[in-house]
């Protein structure tokens, strides 16, 4: 970098320096730390309580509840994204430069200069079948020689050529894949934080939805389509660990059943962008009670708990408060009865399984009995929706294959120049790499040795 | 018929007489224990893949039919696996045995830890429907990969800096006997390279699976969150060398660090932090 340019713009080359990288690095890891170690996006009480008010305070302050969402966190990948974004930007001149730097334009005695070489004499103009026969040889060991230049020289008879096999120039691009990469993975996630949204829904089996409840808030958003839920399946493996959850849902859009799709853990189902996953189950015992009446009127009624249910020949209500699975060996419910007028007291009364209970309302008496109790089930389904994946994913791989070029694709090059002048031929061979040299200097040898033995062999013939 | 926890239980013990040979090896100078120590390594190897392979089997035969990297357990016998293979791969590599006294032990212990830990169960347990994925094999395959080659550059590191106190002694003792302090760089900056991007496939294939599953490629949980900062210590090891120059002893420390955030990614949050990847501590 010129000295001149560097006094120019001290902030720009605060932005782009490495040691701003790194210790931007150092002080990521270790804030990154508190966020683990603080238990997040509890309520604030559960800190207050925790930690006292002195800590509190500072959690409080620096949003430690919420670490990796709060104000100083958030700038610091900012000051991150600033630092790599000028980092790159500023070393993408010097990188278009060594791009467009020809190879094949190097000056012959600089090839002689280069560590990597071999040289050898062979006492006439050789011809234009011996020099193919050590380009063959070169070729043979190194690949294809795409290019090559003759360069002018004085001098009769006097002729030189050079042929160059260069591979993986474009090596230097990885570094830009690899850091953009990181880039359009932010760019992807701040897309997918404001255009995308996240939360869920618990549909009974049978039931319909067509909005959920956003995460955080619980705010209401329209899905603009409805959710069915068919059915809901659990099974359990002998050990009594969950084997599997399934939701049968169908999608209803315009009144119309759009498609079906069974949603499974680590497989949700996809419409509209909106994804649905199988996140949790909730079951909902359904009690079947029978009501007999003194007046010889009877009817079944079948309910969750705590649902009004209206007895409407009867002119009262009924509903389930409370349900027990077990009470001496059989399932029990407390069934509260009221009027929907107001002129009687409302009452509660047990009901056991096989033992029938009564009560009088109104002059009547009636008698209930516990028939069946079924198990439906609500489906708790996680919603989502995020426009920025497909650019994560995208910057992702990127990454991958940023880091297997910019560390393990070399650029290696290797000239071979054919000089004949003033009665003699000079072959020169000289190699350059940028990464992996030990592997380099082996195949370079090869190459000398084959060089060699064409040489060497004509001179005995 | 054989079990696979018998083959397992073995491969502790060879894992073990395979480092105690390294050991023999380099601080007695006695070269036919290191080709012993080879063939232990390659025999333990072995062993442990028929073991890892059997108890793949027996979990079909037990009706839950999934492969072995499921819980704790079995993440310690993969971990133990992957750090064997990547010593010996670099032993034929690099020609040298006494690099084995200091990777091996990490095999060894892995294994010992996850065999005679009362904490840690080895009964092989069905997959609850989180774990019911095929990016299961990828992410913990390719975590591991990295976890491994960051062993091994960890016991790299702490070779460089023994031979680092040993610079004067002038070919004499013990620690004249290590690799040039060169070559240790070299090595240890190579393994470093290939951990990271192992680590990087890693989290990623993590993120990918956690979308599939949750519908977040990214929920700061502390598994997650420790595996960055694990990440970001090696990136620090990648530049402060590249564009600044460090090398030895500054890039031997980091490597030692970044083995014990390894380390504390690995177990220390599933002991002492809760979250999403709780079941790992089964």
């Amino acid at each position: 970098m010129k000295a001149q340019k560097k006094s120019e713009n001290s902030i720009l080359n605060f932005l782009s320096s490495v040691k701003l990288a790194i210790t931007i690095f150092i002080v990521l890891a270790v804030t990154s730390i508190i966020g683990t170690l603080i238990p997040q996006g509890e309520s604030l009480q559960f800190y207050l309580e925790r930690y006292g008010p002195n800590l509190f305070n500072i959690i409080k302050l620096l949003h430690l509840n919420d670490t990796y969402h709060s104000w100083w966190y958030l700038s610091l990948l900012g000051l991150f994204s600033l630092n790599l974004l000028v980092c790159i930007s500023r070393r993408l001149p010097y990188t278009i430069e060594l791009l467009k730097r020809d190879s094949l334009k190097v000056e012959p005695n600089k090839l002689e200069r280069m560590p990597l070489k071999a040289k050898w004499t062979i006492n006439s103009l050789i011809d234009k079948e011996r020099e193919g026969s050590i380009v063959n040889a070169l070729e043979r060991m190194a690949g294809r020689v795409k290019r090559k230049r003759s360069i002018s020289m004085e001098g009769e008879n006097a002729s030189s050529t050079l042929y160059l096999i260069e591979k993986g120039k474009l090596s230097y691009l990885g570094l830009y894949v690899l850091h953009f990469s990181l880039l359009i993975i932010f760019i992807g996630a701040i897309i997918g934080n404001y255009f995308g949204f996240g939360g869920s829904i618990m549909i009974g089996e049978g039931e319909t939805a067509d909005f959920i409840y956003r995460t955080g808030d619980n705010h209401r958003i329209p899905l603009g389509f409805s959710v069915r839920c068919d059915d809901f399946d659990i099974q359990f493996y002998d050990t009594g660990a969950p084997k599997l959850f399934k939701s049968h849902v169908t999608i209803i859009e315009n009144d119309k059943e759009v498609m079906s799709h069974e949603i499974l853990v680590n497989s949700p189902l996809t419409y509209k962008g909106v994804r649905f996953y199988q996140a949790s189950y909730q079951p909902i015992p359904i009690i079947t009670l029978k009501v007999t009446g003194s007046n010889g009127w009877e009817k079944e009624f079948s309910m969750p708990t705590f649902k009004k249910v209206p007895v409407d020949k009867e002119g009262f209500e009924m509903g389930i408060m409370r349900y027990l699975p077990k009470v001496h060996g059989v399932p029990a419910v407390r069934l509260w009865i009221g009027a929907a007028d107001d002129d009687i007291e409302p009452q509660a009364i047990w009901i056991l399984k096989g033992r029938d209970s009564e009560f009088t309302l109104k002059d009547r008496e009636y008698r209930v009995s516990l028939e069946n109790i079924e198990n439906k089930y609500l489906t708790g389904l996680q919603v989502k929706k995020d426009p920025g994946v497909p650019l994560v994913y995208l910057g992702c791989l990127g990454l991958i294959v940023g880091i297997m070029v910019v560390f393990w694709m070399p650029h290696k090059k290797i000239w071979l120049l054919i000089e004949r002048k003033n009665g003699v031929t000079d072959v020169l061979l000289a190699g350059q790499t940028n990464k992996n040299k030990g592997g380099f200097k082996k195949g370079f040898e090869e190459v000398r040795g084959a060089i060699e033995g064409v040489i060497e062999r004509r001179k005995v013939s | 018929m054989i079990s696979s926890s018998t083959l397992l239980g073995w491969s502790t013990f060879i894992y073990l007489g395979a480092s105690v040979l390294y050991m023999m090896h380099w601080i007695f100078k006695l070269r036919p224990m290191g080709m012993i120590g080879t063939w232990t390594t390659a025999l333990g190897i072995g062993v442990q893949t028929g073991g890892l392979v059997l108890r793949w089997i027996e979990s079909y035969q037990m009706g839950y039919g999934h492969a072995p990297l499921s819980n704790l357990y079995e993440s310690l016998v993969f971990f133990s696996w992957t750090t064997a293979i990547t010593y010996l791969f670099m032993e034929f590599k690099t020609r040298n045995k006494i690099i084995g006294a200091f990777a091996m032990p990490f095999a060894a212990a892995s294994m010992a830890y996850a065999s005679f830990n009362p904490n840690v169960r080895d009964a092989i347990e069905p997959l609850i429907p989180a774990l019911q994925s095929n990016w299961l094999l990828a992410h913990v395959i390719t975590c591991f990969i990295g976890y491994a080659a960051f062993a091994v550059a960890c016991g790299l590191g702490i070779m460089y800096l023994l031979k680092n106190i040993a610079r004067d002694s002038e070919g004499r003792g013990l620690f004249a006997m290590l690799p040039n302090l060169r070559s240790l760089d070299e090595l240890m900056h190579q393994t470093i390279i290939f951990g990271f991007l192992w680590l990087s496939v890693g989290i990623i294939t993590g993120a990918v699976w956690a979308n599939q599953a949750w519908g977040t490629y990214w929920s700061w949980d502390p598994k997650e969150t420790w595996s960055l900062i694990t990440w970001f210590v090696y990136a620090v090891a990648l530049h402060a060398r590249l564009v600044r120059g460090w090398k030895g002893t500054k890039i031997a420390y980091i490597s030692i660090v970044g083995f014990c955030s390894v380390i504390f990614t690995y177990f220390g949050v599933n002991f002492l932090l809760s979250g999403l990847h709780s079941y790992g501590a089964q």
